[in-house]
């Protein structure tokens, strides 16, 4: 499913070589339920940003269902970005002027879905995280469980190989939290591949998998 | 429900992405979504296209009824003037020296084969005084052949006659517009006696309506005959016989113009002894020319106007891409997320491509409807005909694109370029 051989990420600051990831070796089956935890400053979020495609490699393959995708270019990045992963962030990322309904049609706008369809499966998939009664309420009227759930069901959407969450409780409550967390262990059970990125152990711990990661190298 | 997908790697790596109708009606959104900036941001923009649409088509408007006015007057007459002879470098204007004679005009009838209809005239502005009112006018002192040759013939009573010529007679026809000023409650006047610096002169017919053309009003004048107007009005009789300011010239029709040039020339320097390289005495113009010389003279003005209107299109257009610029830096995390989605560097270059057009082509829209109506109302006003420029509202149209279209590259490619990374790190 995901395979990362030996992946480094260097920045370079004026004359400084600065290495972020030092040979990542990871592999995640489908269905697996895995978190990612590190402290701020262990590269965690480079290497999610590697995984999302948002960001490439330095050097080292990375191989997403067979495919390897170190060589494709923007465009095809953003292909990738839009029909193999699903991001769920910390701060939500919703467009604060769309409905929920919209913010979750809008991964299918960029796929180029006809509208219809998009229609109907947008609401599936509100429905599916239990938001049934609020799509057509915008971000500012949404609580902030509500909210993540509504970026969940905008990162299922398009079907994606991996739902990828960074920090994903970070800004919720306790209980909230919790019920975020129960939402991606349904979804792991309907068997969706969840990697969450985390500091928290207590999130990390809800999960079926913990790789652990410092100085930008897997420790466990 | 949910499953997952299983994309083969053999499968292309693009969709077909988002159609043109979908990222006009997101652009409709965002400007919708913040409607006072976009209106201020149009107004540029809709007063650029409105001054440009309405200033063109003004001018075409004032250019069409100066172009009218000059053909009424009749492009196929000749004029003569006595010339503009110089006096130690200074050219006194046509028609200031009395070169030209009422022999000069016979003799043309006689010599120019081509001439069909020859006629001079002396004019000169004057005070009229009927009872209590009064009006200055201009005094034509004219021969028989006027009425044809200026193509104006009395409405009601007469023109003088051969006699009344003759014996310079005190007769007058005066045209409408000196008739509503002497004879405001009169329908008639016909027989009345009128003064024409202190002399009297009895009116004996009233000239058609000619309307007004161009500066001139065709209808405040008053004829009286020639011999009169030389003996008892202008009586600055040169020694060669009586003076005229010009001699209006017709052929059979406009193709003979330049041949009835060629012999007016030859028999004027002939009469005047004008041997060349010596300077005529006399100049020959035609409306023709005199159409050319003021359309150019409009066009050029009318390009400059516009031009200077112009500029407040640019300056609007600078307020998009300003307005467009800030509103790429404030949705940063919203291009930022769009990206994380999929949306491709294309995508996000459309988008805001397509906002900074909507905002002016939807101005340049309302410019075009403001400028149809200035025009309109203007035309409406001062009396010029209304001429709705296509030519100036394809060009508002085109120009409201393509301002759109240039303001918003760089603000398009700003946010097309952003690193999602960090764009979905801003607040």
């Amino acid at each position: 499913m995901i395979t990362l051989e030996n992946i480094t990420k260097t920045y370079h600051l004026a004359d400084i070589e600065v290495p972020i990831l030092r040979g990542i070796d990871l592999h995640i089956e489908a269905s697996e339920y895995v978190s990612i935890m590190g402290a701020s400053g262990s590269g965690k979020s480079t290497l999610m940003n590697i995984i999302g495609c948002l960001d490439r490699p330095t050097a080292g393959e990375y191989y997403l269902e067979g495919r390897e995708l170190t060589t494709l270019d923007k465009n095809e990045l953003a292909y990738i970005r839009n029909q193999q992963i699903g991001f769920v962030f910390q701060q939500f990322n919703l467009l604060p002027r769309a409905t929920a309904l919209e913010n979750v049609m809008l991964p299918m706008v960029y796929a180029g879905i006809p509208k219809t369809e998009r229609r109907i499966r947008a609401e599936a998939a509100l429905t599916h995280v239990g938001l049934s009664d609020r799509m057509t309420n915008r971000p500012s009227q949404l609580s902030g469980g509500q909210q993540q759930r509504v970026a969940i069901a905008r990162a299922l959407v398009n079907q994606p190989a991996i739902l990828l969450a960074d920090e994903p409780t970070g800004a919720l409550d306790t209980q909230t939290s919790q019920d975020v967390m129960n939402l991606f262990h349904q979804l792991n059970e309907q068997q969706i591949t969840v990697v969450i990125i985390t500091h928290e152990t207590e999130v990390a711990e809800q999960t079926k998998r913990r790789i652990r990661i410092q100085d930008g190298q897997i420790i466990a | 429900m949910v499953s997952i997908a299983h994309n083969s790697a053999s499968t292309p790596l693009s969709s077909q992405g988002i159609s043109r109708l979908e990222i006009a009606s997101m652009a409709l959104d965002a400007l919708w979504s913040n409607k006072l900036r976009s209106s201020l941001t149009m107004l540029g923009v809709i007063i650029g296209i409105g001054s440009v649409i309405s200033l063109t088509s003004i001018g075409e408007g004032i250019q069409k009824s100066t172009e009218d006015s000059i053909r009424g007057l009749g492009t196929d007459v000749l004029q003569v003037m006595a010339g503009s002879a110089e006096s130690g470098g200074i050219s006194q204007g046509q028609g200031s020296v009395t070169t030209l004679t009422w022999e000069d005009a016979q003799a043309i009838e006689e010599q120019a084969p081509s001439a069909t209809v020859v006629s001079a005239y002396l004019q000169q502005q004057a005070q009229i005084v009927y009872g209590e009112n009064n009006t200055s006018t201009t005094v034509y002192g004219t021969d028989l052949a006027h009425p044809e040759a200026r193509n104006t013939f009395p409405e009601s009573g007469r023109f003088f006659n051969d006699e009344e010529l003759a014996i310079a007679s005190s007769v007058a026809v005066i045209a409408p517009t000196v008739q509503k000023n002497l004879f405001p409650n009169q329908a008639n006047p016909i027989g009345e006696n009128i003064r024409i610096q202190g002399e009297i002169y009895k009116i004996i017919g009233i000239m058609e309506v000619k309307g007004s053309q161009g500066p001139q009003d065709r209808d405040d004048a008053v004829y009286i005959p020639l011999t009169s107007m030389s003996a008892r009005i202008i009586g600055n009789n040169s020694l060669m016989g009586v003076a005229v300011n010009g001699i209006y010239i017709k052929g059979e029709d406009e193709s003979q113009l330049d041949t009835i040039r060629f012999q007016v020339e030859n028999i004027l320097r002939l009469r005047h002894g004008i041997i060349s390289p010596e300077e005529d005495d006399f100049r020959i113009t035609n409306q023709a020319d005199i159409l050319e010389t003021l359309t150019t003279i409009l066009g050029l003005l009318t390009t400059l106007i516009v031009a200077i209107a112009a500029i407040s299109l640019v300056v609007g257009g600078i307020g998009i891409a300003n307005i467009m610029l800030v509103s790429v830096v404030e949705r940063t995390r919203e291009i930022g997320i769009r990206k994380a989605l999929g949306a491709t560097e294309r995508d996000v270059l459309s988008q805001f491509l397509t906002e900074s057009i909507v905002i002016s082509v939807i101005g340049g829209g309302i410019g075009i409807v403001l400028g149809v109506g200035v025009t309109f109302i203007s035309a409406t006003a001062f009396g010029f005909p209304f001429i709705l420029s296509t030519t100036a509202i394809g060009a508002g149209v085109g120009l409201s694109t393509s301002v759109g279209l240039i303001a918003g590259v760089i603000p398009a490619r700003n946010a097309a370029q952003l690193d999602p990374i960090v764009a979905l790190r801003s607040d």
